[in-house]
């Protein structure tokens, strides 16, 4: 059964996450991508990370998809005809798929994956309480690197974006 | 087990003081100052930024050792060392700030400048996986900012975007590599991840974790083949934060990376001793460290602009700055923070020049510099002082680091190996560097000047931050001990 459920939200997530490259039009494709996170998300809730698969699905799903879809919108890109690969981009591309692939492969089949036995990680995060517990404590300063980078971030989307016109700016 | 916050909160005196300072100069700007010039408005934050940093530095130098937080950060030699010598360029870049074009927010323009060195305290003390990133991110994303400040010219917007689109996918990869770090070792603390290391040894997960680790790296030292963003960003950013980019965030990202291999990746560092040693990362590196000697330099020949001269001559320094880091498992760190702390010096006194001659008129291209011997003086010979040091020319300190570096390197096994070869290369192509920086020096000190070129006053506190630049180079080429007995 969870040999089943596995193939099922892989197959799911692949799909829709070639949706995401293959739709022209930038909605869909935003969708799409939507889509490929619950599809993760339900390969973490088979790896019994109910937080992880929670976050994913508030967070990315709910926060970042929805900003791109108000961006995609804000920008309207339907508008402009979007331009067709040409030939030497396509051939690189080609080449670093096939280069790709050959890695993948030869990764698989030698890489000898299967044989050091991975000792098991205690599972922190697992519940929130745990998982909020070690934010306020263990990693209490990358927490705190956070809140200042996010504090970066706004000064220089404020500097970078903000207009001048006027002459009392000069 | 109890965290330890009161010795974590010692430990982070200095950051806690930069970020106060950058708040402090944010605050204060937005308050009172906002009806005032630019000008005034960027000495204030200026003034601020530079006491914040003064007293970041004292609580570095009198601050704890050792540990803290149970190893999340360790102030051992290297990261004191290297915690002092990114303040040092910090209040440089803050020197040449005064003496380049006024930007549009100037509290914001220091705020940020603060913030970026926050970002390299941590990573140069940074033990643990998690935390390293987010200081490299923390960083990266100021100096991004900093990158596009100047909005009037559109060259700056797009060194930004270049370098933030090459910085974001350095992020990736170095976040891909960590994480199967992470998966292979269950830690995300260098001291475990060595330990776990040494007991499984090297396999092909690991080589795929070391290859990401690398692309990062690359693109942090500018080396090549990851060094496309350098001389778009150098030619096109505010002139004090290219000099920031070329020298304090160098000298803080070798830190961190030297950390991370050396003591958390040795167990799979293979040999570069012999040319059929063990495999590992030490390969890798020392052929990312040739190709950028080689393009570095060759590169640098071609160029008619003083900046992208500077950033292939960076990209030409990194590559002999990882040699130093093969060097560093067998040496210790002192060589490449040698080179790295005086190679940041003579840049940001490089573009402290060049920052001091755009006062008059733009100076991007070699001839711009033409007759600055009869402009100004002061700057002609700081100039020489900066480009000679960094052509390796003693008694100055660019001599003696890379004197240490490739002495280091040839210890390695000597000429019979990789390593020996490469010091080899790197000590011949310092001959053809020599080359392109004197074409540099001929402009300022030989060539005659244009005919409508005026005489440069240089301000006060640009003259101070250069000359306390020129100082530094000669002393620390007189003396280099005293960089090296931080050590």
């Amino acid at each position: 059964m969870a040999q089943i459920l596995f193939y099922l939200f892989a197959a799911f997530t692949i799909a829709s996450a070639a949706g995401v490259v293959a739709n022209k039009n930038a909605v869909n494709a935003a969708m799409c991508l939507l889509l490929s996170l619950v599809g993760v998300a339900g390969l973490f809730v088979q790896l019994d990370a109910y937080l992880l698969a929670f976050l994913l699905l508030l967070v990315y799903a709910g926060a970042v998809v929805a900003l791109f879809l108000f961006i995609v919108m804000l920008l309207d890109t339907k508008s402009r005809a979007s331009a067709s690969f040409k030939k030497l981009p396509m051939f690189a591309s080609l080449v670093a798929f096939g280069l790709l692939l050959a890695g993948l492969g030869t990764f698989v089949t030698r890489g000898q994956l299967e044989s050091r036995p991975l000792h098991a990680v205690p599972a922190l995060g697992a519940n929130l309480k745990l998982y909020a517990y070690q934010l306020f404590t263990t990693y209490l300063l990358p927490v705190q690197v956070i809140g200042f980078l996010l504090l970066i971030a706004m000064l220089g989307v404020i500097v970078l974006s903000k207009k001048y016109d006027g002459p009392e700016d000069a | 087990m109890s965290p330890d916050y009161t010795g974590l909160f010692q430990a982070l005196r200095p950051e806690t003081s930069l970020l106060f300072g950058a708040l402090v100069a944010l605050g204060l700007d937005l308050s009172l100052f906002r009806r005032h010039t630019s000008g005034e408005r960027l000495n204030l934050a200026l003034w601020i930024g530079a006491l914040a940093v003064l007293a970041a530095g004292a609580h570095v130098w009198f601050g704890p050792h050792g540990p803290i937080f149970g190893g999340v950060l360790i102030l051992d030699p290297l990261a004191v060392a290297t915690r002092l010598g990114v303040l040092a360029l910090t209040l440089l870049t803050l020197g040449v700030a005064t003496a380049a074009r006024t930007p549009r927010n100037p509290a914001e323009y220091v705020a940020i400048i603060l913030f970026a060195t926050t970002g390299f305290m941590l990573m140069a003390a940074a033990q643990q996986l998690l935390l390293a990133f987010l200081a490299l991110e923390l960083a990266s994303l100021s100096l991004y900012v900093l990158a596009g400040f100047d909005k009037t010219r559109p060259e700056s917007a797009e060194a930004a975007l270049k370098y933030f689109l090459f910085g974001g996918m350095a992020a990736a990869f170095l976040l891909f590599g960590f994480s199967l770090i992470y998966g292979l070792t269950g830690s995300i603390e260098l001291l475990e991840i060595a330990r776990q290391l040494t007991l499984q040894g090297l396999s092909p997960l690991l080589v795929v974790a070391l290859v990401m680790v690398l692309v990062a790296f690359g693109f942090k030292a500018a080396a090549a083949p990851f060094h496309l963003w350098a001389p778009d960003v150098y030619e096109g950013a505010p002139t004090p934060s290219a000099a920031f980019i070329a020298s304090a965030s160098k000298l803080a990202g070798f830190t961190l990376f030297a950390r991370l291999l050396w003591p958390g990746l040795r167990a799979a560092a293979g040999n570069v001793s012999t040319l059929h040693g063990a495999p590992g990362w030490l390969p890798a590196v020392a052929v990312i460290s040739a190709v950028s000697l080689l393009l570095g330099n060759f590169a640098a020949l071609a160029q008619t602009n003083v900046r992208r001269l500077l950033a292939y001559s960076a990209i030409a320094h990194a590559g002999a700055l990882l040699l130093g880091v093969i060097a560093a498992g067998r040496s210790g760190p002192a060589p490449f923070f040698f080179y790295a702390a005086t190679y940041g010096l003579a840049t940001v006194g490089a573009f402290g020049v060049l920052a001091v001659v755009e006062r008059t008129g733009s100076c991007q291209k070699i001839t711009d510099l033409a007759g600055l011997h009869r402009r100004s003086p002061l700057l002609a010979g700081c100039l020489a002082i900066f480009m000679l040091s960094l052509a390796g020319i003693p008694p100055l300190a660019g001599f003696f680091g890379k004197f240490t570096v490739f002495a280091a390197a040839l210890q390695l096994g000597g000429l019979a190996g990789p390593a020996g070869w490469l010091a080899f290369l790197a000590i011949a192509l310092s001959a053809l560097a020599l080359y392109y920086y004197l074409i540099v020096l001929k402009q300022a000190l030989v060539a005659p000047p244009t005919a409508n070129a005026s005489r440069i006053v240089v301000p006060t506190l640009a003259r101070f931050t250069l000359m306390a630049a020129a100082g530094l180079i000669v002393l620390f080429g007189v003396a280099p001990s005293l960089l090296l007995d931080l050590f």
